[in-house]
This record gives structure tokens, C-alpha cells and sequence, in this order.
């Protein structure tokens, strides 16, 4: 009779490591960051409501009026769409990729892979960095970002930047709060708020 | 309906001077449970406590002295299972598996009648049933299709012998009442059963302020009625029909605009058996089956009288199956059967009508080579005429210890076919503008889409996608089943299942409105394994106390291969900004709670005809929704808190335990979470009276 209540608890007790042995696993966090020399800017609630907002990577200014046509900007920001200044949507030679990612984790800029905007396939597509919730969601229909996909753009003189999109909404609001959940108290759309870092001497280090 | 019940109630004979065995006493009960029987798991009937399968049953006896109705709600309160709320309907979940994964069998026969694959559990009335019995862990080796979690099969009451009858009335909390009538009649050769339901509820709204209901009020009706025939000590005859209608009055707001309407579910079995002992060696039946499943909803727009939503939906399954029984020696017996089904649905979102056609043959050996081994081997093929067949073996064996300690080990195959939708979808939602195809329709749908212009990239090639596999597992089970002294019950059940080609939607294409166009694939592979245990202790010929647990865990192996690469990313919740994901915070499938757990405290007096119990129930915190928009769940707020129900019942017994009054609580710490959890509209209060009678 003991015999099969040690061999009971046994049993169990191994039933017990054997499930959550598993578990164990190396809970490493991400390697240490690498210090970036670049400075990291942040530009916060660029205004698109009104229409398309250029941006200029390499001066930190948006950029208005006749810079535009004259193609001073690096990147364009329309409601859910990024275009850069190349190909089908300017008249520059600027490229850009994604890279899954974290911001600080990209310390040097791929050397291939850098699309240009074409019609129906742009360099960045809207789903690339956000994604727009359907109707049963909680918050729903809002525009929020996909994590870990930062933009590296190579500017039309060549130049290196990497980007990351933080908001679409006006304040950067808390996007878990039933305030953004509800659409009559949700901030204002196509404010766009990114970080970037541009690097102005050629080189691929970011 | 109030009058309808008195009368009812006035016009019962209530001369019948038989006593209605409502309440076995306690001696009875143990001494039945000893050598209980159980069928599901092998389709013969077998002694419980050498099975090699993880089997739980639960007695019609213990479902009403908890004084619940309806399925959803007994099995919740069971170990390792899981009721979940959804928009679609009350699904269960077993070892970590969605409601799609388990079959749902009445006397055998499936149910049939899925939304987004959940068969909602509360369709079905548990007020003419003997028993449920619970096999876990695969049993498409013997059922197919949909076995591949487990099965639960409902084993409908057969009349005793004489006449009798019962009425069954519960009414309470948001207008929901449930009212049985119950009529047989046996002789030796000729049994006779009828069954009428009524269940209704007035609905009720989690967010009354919202102007919607979270439930709708509906009505539903359930008869049943079933004919057995002896025409000899070797054949027997049995028909059985049973049909389910409910009619939901739904009435929402959507944008300050009232949409009103019907929507109504019909569920209708019809199933027919022979049974012929052809010696004492060889039994044979044959069998058939036909199920119809079909809803309909018409919602119009009372600001302009205009359609808001019109849908139907209609499936027929129909089945033919003969199957042997025989024993070549008394310690090896081999059963077998050949089967064919047609399927068959025409609905708002399919194109045309489409069929299945399907075949399948299945045997198994139960060897038992000495005394204490118990070998049970077999499998099933399954052929058919969209995907691709399938072949699910099965092996199992228990070994006894002593009388009292049993142990159990078994491996299968499971699978599941794909559905009609993921084959035949055709959805494209009229608000946000995204599309939805089966593998099936998707290259042509796709195509009529392109030449109208409305696509802009297309991301996988619909071609590709032709051929999509069931999804299959392979599982092992292990434990045991303890009886150290009489009264005490402890089993224990390790579980792993690996499970292969998962279906799940992804985008295929997108359109130029920016929406996605998705379809179907065999994407994932995910694995759920953990543990549970269960113990019941009888004592003092009064008391029950009872309590088990389940240890889950269920991971998409993809997103674990993704974490291992750093490719995982999240948003951090304080910061907002973008972390690596660890594999410590990877949460793992929706909905699947790491801990769930129950207690259960019943007392029983035959005497003063007092039985009560009080039961608690625990589900632990379980994933809900991705918030930082990586498609899996890592952050606290990602999750719905863990929560415990209280649930108790108190009966009295009058009349020789002819009449039984009682008194339910469920959720008596009014626990609700509005934003997560539908199901649970906070306490809920019943009276309940029953009433037998029985003249042999």
C-alpha cells in the first residue's frame, strides 16, 4: 500500500517537474545596447491632417512651398502612407528598407537591400510599420505601430538614416487607454511622431 | 408559461405510488462507481478503472444536485476544461485545444453546426441525458474528423420499465427559465420516450448604457423523442430524433442608427440502429444518421427601413456505418467498421452549394494478456474528396499495480479536416473593406478582384495555396488512476500534443484600398503539454470534498523559433518604446490559462433529503489581446485577470425523493468583466423544482 502512495506522489511530483521544466528556459534579455555617437532626434505631433507633411532627415526642418516641388525633403508622410523622394514620388534617387529591429540595436546601415517608391509598390508600405485594427478590435479602427520595424533610408546624396514611427496620433497618446478607444475622445489622426538618427558623414554607422 | 407549468403540474398523476430513484444513496454510488462503464472511449462498453484512456464521466444524478440545465454549464465546472465566451457561442476547451478540436457527440452520433468552429454548448439541454462521458487527448482512431482534443458524448436516459415521467422547472436571474417534460414507457420489449425543453432567457447587457445586449433575449426548444425495439433476446431496434429551434430578439445600436431582428438556429438529429448478437461471439450493428444544421438572420435598420444584414446558413450531414464486435477469446476482442458520409452547405458567404464526400474504415484490438495489462491498439483511414486522406492509429495500454493503483499510457494520431470555410469563404466585410477567400476560391476570386483593378501587391501566390492539409497531432498521455482507500479517487494525467499545419488566416494580397485580402494556410505548428489532477474523497456516508487542477502550456513553436532570433519585438508598456521580446514573456496561445482550478464541498442526507454543494471555480490569468501590435501576447495588459466563481445549490427532497425543490447560485461573488469575459452576467440566483413519478 505505501509502495503505491510513493510511487503516486513519484509520478505526480515528475508530472510536475516535467511540465515545468520547459519553462525554464535562459531568460536573457537583448544584449548590451551599443552606444550610438549619432544624436537621436525626436519630432513630435508633425502635423498631416491637413495633407501630405515633408520631412528633411539632414536638417531636421520639414520642409514647405517651392523646397517641395524642389525636392529638398527626404521623406513624405500622407495619412498612412510613407513615401521617399525617389522613383514614382520625387525627384530625387532616395531609398529605404525595413529592418526588424530595435532602434538601438541598428548600428549600421545594410549596404543592400534599399527599394525606391513604384506605382502599387512603395519602399515602406503602410502594413510594413503599422497596422490598421478592424472593427471588433480594442482600440478600433486605429492606426498603431507594428513594434521593431525601423526605417534606414539612404538619402538621395547617399546618406545613411535610420527612423523609427511612434505615433499617429496627436500627444503620442496611450494607445490602451479606453479614452483612445473610445473614437469621440481619441486624439486627432495624422499627427506623426517619429525618432531618427542621420548620419551626415557617409558612413553606414548609425 | 407560468399557467402552462401549474397546470402541467395539477394534471401529474400524483397517485404514483413508486419511489423515483432521484438520489442513489451513498452505499449505491460507490459500489456503482467501481465498476462504472464506460463506452465513448473504445465505442463497447468498458469498466472504468482499467481503461487506458483519461476519461472523466459525470452522472445525471450529480448535474441536477448542482442544479444546472444546460451543458455550458456542467462543463465548466470540470477539470482541465474550459468554457469559452465568444461572440459565436460557448465553446469548450480541452488541454489547451479551441472549441474547433473537440467532438461533440450525442449517443455517439456528432453534432454538427459550427460558427467560426465553435459548437455552442449551451444548444444542448441536459435534462434527458443518463450521463456525459469525457475522453481526453485524441480519438480520431475511432470517430475521425474533430476528435482530435477529445470527445464528449452525451448518453441520452432510456425509460424504465412501466410508466414514467417527470417535470423540471428552474427560473431566475435575467428571466431565464427552463422548463422539462420527460415521458416513458418500457416493457420488456417496447420502450417509449418523449422530451419537450423550453429555455429563455430575457437577455441581459454587460454595458447597459451602450444601448446593446451582450445576450440577446431568445427562446429555445428542445424535443426529443426515441423508440427502442426488442425483437428478440439478440436484436434490438432504436430510433431517436431530436430537433433544437431558437429564435434570438436581437436589438443593437450601431452609430445611433436601432438595428432590430430575428436570428433563429435549427439543430435537428435523426439516427436509427440495429443491433444483432449473431452468437455469443459476434455482435453486429448498423447504423444511420442524418443531421441538419441551419440559421437564418435578417437585421433592418429602423432609422431607414433598410437591410442592416440578411444571412442563412445550411449544412446536412448525412452517415451509413456498420461496425463488428468480436470476441475471439475472452481476453482479446477486436472491433471494427466501415462508414460513409455526405455533407453538404449552402450559405450567405459561398458561392454555390458545396459537398463532401467521405470514407472510412476503423478496428481496433482491446487485448488483455494477463490479468493486470490491458492493451488497447487500432486506428482509422479516412478518405476524401477535398483534402487529402488520413490515417490515425492509436495505442494504449493500462497496467495494474494492485486493485487500487492503475497506470496509464497511451499515443494517437488526431485530426481535423479543414472546414467549408476555409475552404469556400467568400467575405468581403462592406465596412472596412477587407476580403476573406478559401483555399478554393481564392485564385479565381483573387483573379476577378485583379481585373477590376482593385489590387495593388499581390504577397503570396493564391496558386500555392491549393492544397491545404488537415491539421493533425500527434499526443501522449500518461498517469494514473488511485483508489487508496474506499472513497478516495486520485488521478493524475500528463498530456503533450504536437500539432501540425495548423490553419490560420493570412494576408494574401493587398487590395488598394489598403486592406488585406486573406486566405488560409497550413502555418503554425504549436504544441499545448502540461497536467492535471483530480481527487474525490467520500466520507461519512454525507460528505464529498473534491478538487483538481490543470497546468497548461501552449506555444506557437514559429514565434519561439523567432524569440531564439531576436526577431520578436514589443512595445515596452512604461517607456513605449520598442523592446526585444524574451521567451519569459511570451505568454503563448490566447486564451489558454496557465492555471485553472476547482473545489468542490457537497454534503448529502437521505434522511432529511438535504443535499447541497458548494463549488469554486478557478481560471487563471489568460492571454486576450495583443496591445503593442506584434500579433502575440508579452505584456501584463495583454492579459485578463484570473478570477474564481462561486457556485452552490441546496435541495430538499419530498415525497420518497419524488419532489425535489432547490435553490442555485452561480457566480455569487458577482464577478463580471465587461470588456473580456461575455458570459458571465454576474450573479445569478434559481429556483428549481422537480417532480417524478414511476409505476413499474
Amino acid at each position: 500500500m505505501n509502495k503505491f502512495k510513493t510511487l503516486a506522489l513519484v509520478l505526480f511530483n515528475s508530472a510536475a517537474l516535467l511540465a515545468t521544466s520547459c519553462t525554464k528556459e535562459n531568460d536573457a534579455t537583448s544584449e548590451p545596447v551599443k552606444a550610438t555617437t549619432l544624436s537621436v532626434n525626436t519630432v513630435i505631433d508633425l502635423d498631416g491632417s491637413k495633407g501630405a507633411v515633408y520631412y528633411s532627415l539632414s536638417t531636421n526642418k520639414q520642409v514647405l512651398g517651392d523646397d517641395i516641388t524642389a525636392g529638398k525633403w527626404d521623406i513624405q508622410f500622407s495619412d498612412r502612407n510613407i513615401f521617399v523622394n525617389g522613383g514614382t514620388s520625387g525627384i530625387g534617387a532616395t531609398q529605404a528598407q525595413i529592418v526588424n529591429s530595435i532602434f538601438n540595436d541598428v548600428n549600421t546601415a545594410p549596404t543592400t537591400g534599399y527599394k525606391t517608391d513604384a506605382i502599387g509598390v512603395n519602399a515602406i508600405l503602410s502594413n510594413d510599420w503599422s497596422i490598421y485594427t478592424n472593427t471588433n478590435s480594442v482600440p478600433n479602427h486605429a492606426v498603431l505601430m507594428v513594434p521593431g520595424k525601423i526605417i534606414v533610408v539612404k538619402t538621395s546624396y547617399g546618406k545613411y538614416a535610420k527612423l523609427e514611427m511612434k505615433s499617429y496620433y496627436k500627444g503620442n497618446p496611450d494607445i490602451t487607454t479606453p479614452a483612445f478607444a473610445d473614437l469621440t475622445t481619441r486624439p486627432a489622426s495624422s499627427y506623426f511622431t517619429f525618432r531618427f538618427a542621420y548620419q551626415a558623414d557617409g558612413s553606414t554607422t548609425l | 408559461m407560468k399557467y402552462i407549468f401549474v397546470c402541467l403540474l395539477a394534471n401529474i398523476n400524483l397517485s404514483a405510488q413508486a419511489q423515483q430513484v432521484d438520489t442513489l444513496s451513498a452505499d449505491t454510488t460507490k459500489a456503482k462507481k467501481l465498476k462504472e462503464v464506460v463506452v465513448t472511449a473504445t465505442r463497447t462498453a468498458r469498466n472504468l478503472m482499467q481503461l487506458p484512456l483519461p476519461v472523466t464521466t459525470i452522472s445525471n444524478k450529480e448535474i441536477k444536485n448542482r442544479g444546472m440545465v444546460r451543458l455550458n454549464e456542467i462543463l465548466n465546472e470540470q477539470t482541465g476544461l474550459s468554457v469559452l465566451p465568444d461572440a459565436h457561442g460557448q465553446g469548450i476547451q480541452i488541454q489547451g485545444f479551441s472549441p474547433d478540436y473537440t467532438m461533440i457527440m450525442l449517443d455517439g452520433m456528432p453534432l454538427i453546426g459550427r460558427s467560426t468552429g465553435i459548437l455552442d454548448l449551451s444548444r444542448i439541454t441536459t435534462n434527458n441525458i443518463d450521463k456525459i462521458e469525457i475522453v481526453k487527448g485524441p480519438v480520431s482512431s475511432l470517430y475521425g474528423s474533430e476528435a482530435m482534443a477529445g470527445v464528449i458524448n452525451i448518453i441520452l436516459a432510456t425509460p424504465q420499465l412501466g410508466g414514467s415521467g417527470s417535470i423540471a422547472a428552474r427560473y431566475g436571474t435575467n428571466k431565464n427559465a427552463d422548463i422539462s417534460l420527460n415521458g416513458g414507457y418500457a416493457t420488456d420489449k417496447l420502450s417509449l420516450y418523449g422530451f419537450v425543453n423550453r429555455y429563455s432567457s430575457g437577455g441581459y447587457s454587460l454595458v447597459p448604457q451602450s444601448g446593446s445586449a451582450t445576450v440577446s433575449p431568445f427562446v429555445g426548444y428542445t424535443l426529443n423523442g426515441r423508440v427502442g425495439y426488442k425483437f428478440s433476446d439478440a436484436t434490438n431496434f432504436k430510433v431517436q430524433v431530436r430537433n433544437y429551434t431558437n429564435t434570438a430578439d436581437n436589438n443593437f445600436l450601431v452609430d445611433n442608427d436601432r438595428i432590430t431582428g430575428d436570428g433563429t438556429e435549427k439543430d435537428l438529429n435523426m439516427s436509427a440502429g440495429l443491433t444483432h448478437k449473431f452468437s455469443d461471439k459476434f455482435t453486429g450493428d448498423a447504423r444511420l444518421y442524418h443531421a441538419g444544421y441551419s440559421t437564418k438572420s435578417l437585421l433592418i435598420n429602423n432609422t431607414d427601413g433598410s437591410v442592416y444584414d440578411q444571412t442563412f446558413f445550411d449544412q446536412n450531414f448525412n452517415r451509413a456505418e456498420l461496425q463488428g464486435d468480436y470476441k475471439i477469446i475472452n481476453s482479446l476482442r477486436f472491433t471494427g467498421g466501415v462508414g460513409g458520409q455526405t455533407e453538404s452547405v449552402v450559405a450567405t458567404r459561398y458561392n454555390d452549394k458545396k459537398n463532401f464526400q467521405s470514407g472510412y474504415a476503423y478496428g481496433q484490438a482491446d487485448w488483455t494478456p494477463f490479468k493486470r495489462l490491458n492493451i488497447i491498439t487500432g486506428g482509422r483511414f479516412d478518405t476524401h474528396s477535398v483534402y487529402r486522406s488520413q490515417f490515425s492509429p492509436k495505442l494504449a495500454a493500462s497496467y495494474q499495480l494492485s486493485e487500487k493503483f492503475v497506470i496509464l499510457a497511451s499515443t494517437g494520431k488526431g485530426y481535423k479536416a479543414p472546414d467549408f470555410r476555409q475552404l469556400y469563404l467568400n467575405f468581403t466585410n462592406a465596412v472596412v473593406g477587407y476580403s476573406v477567400f478559401g483555399t478554393e476560391e481564392a485564385v479565381f476570386e483573387l483573379k476577378k478582384l485583379q481585373d477590376a483593378g482593385q489590387i495593388q501587391s499581390i504577397l503570396i501566390d493564391p496558386a500555392t495555396l491549393r492544397t491545404l492539409n488537415a491539421e493533425s497531432s500527434t499526443a501522449y498521455n500518461f498517469g494514473y488512476r488511485y483508489r487508496p482507500i474506499n472513497g478516495l479517487m486520485w488521478t493524475v494525467n500528463m498530456f503533450r500534443n504536437n500539432i501540425r499545419y495548423l490553419i490560420d488566416s493570412e494576408p494574401i494580397a493587398i487590395k488598394t484600398n489598403g486592406q488585406s485580402v486573406f486566405s488560409y494556410l497550413n502555418l503554425q505548428n504549436v504544441y499545448t503539454q502540461g497536467a492535471e489532477t483530480d481527487v474525490t474523497y467520500n466520507f461519512s456516508k454525507h460528505w464529498t470534498v473534491a478538487g483538481g487542477m490543470q497546468f497548461l502550456q501552449a506555444y506557437d513553436q514559429s514565434v519561439l523559433d523567432k524569440i531564439k532570433e531576436g526577431q520578436v519585438f514589443g512595445n515596452h508598456q512604461a517607456s513605449r518604446e520598442t523592446v526585444k521580446v524574451t521567451k519569459s514573456q511570451y505568454g503563448g496561445l490566447l486564451n489558454r490559462s496557465k492555471y485553472m482550478g476547482n473545489a468542490r464541498i457537497a454534503y448529502q442526507d437521505d434522511k432529511t433529503g438535504i443535499i447541497t454543494s458548494l463549488r469554486a471555480i478557478y481560471r487563471g490569468r489568460y492571454g486576450f489581446s495583443d496591445v503593442d501590435g506584434n500579433g502575440i501576447v508579452n505584456r501584463d495588459d495583454e492579459y485578463v485577470k484570473g478570477y474564481v466563481l462561486f457556485n452552490a445549490s441546496v435541495s430538499k427532497m419530498f415525497l420518497k425523493n419524488q419532489l425535489r425543490l432547490q435553490v442555485t447560485g452561480e457566480n455569487l461573488g458577482n464577478y463580471k468583466n465587461h470588456g473580456a469575459i461575455s458570459n458571465l452576467p454576474g450573479t445569478l440566483v434559481y429556483a428549481g423544482i422537480t417532480y417524478n413519478f414511476n409505476k413499474p
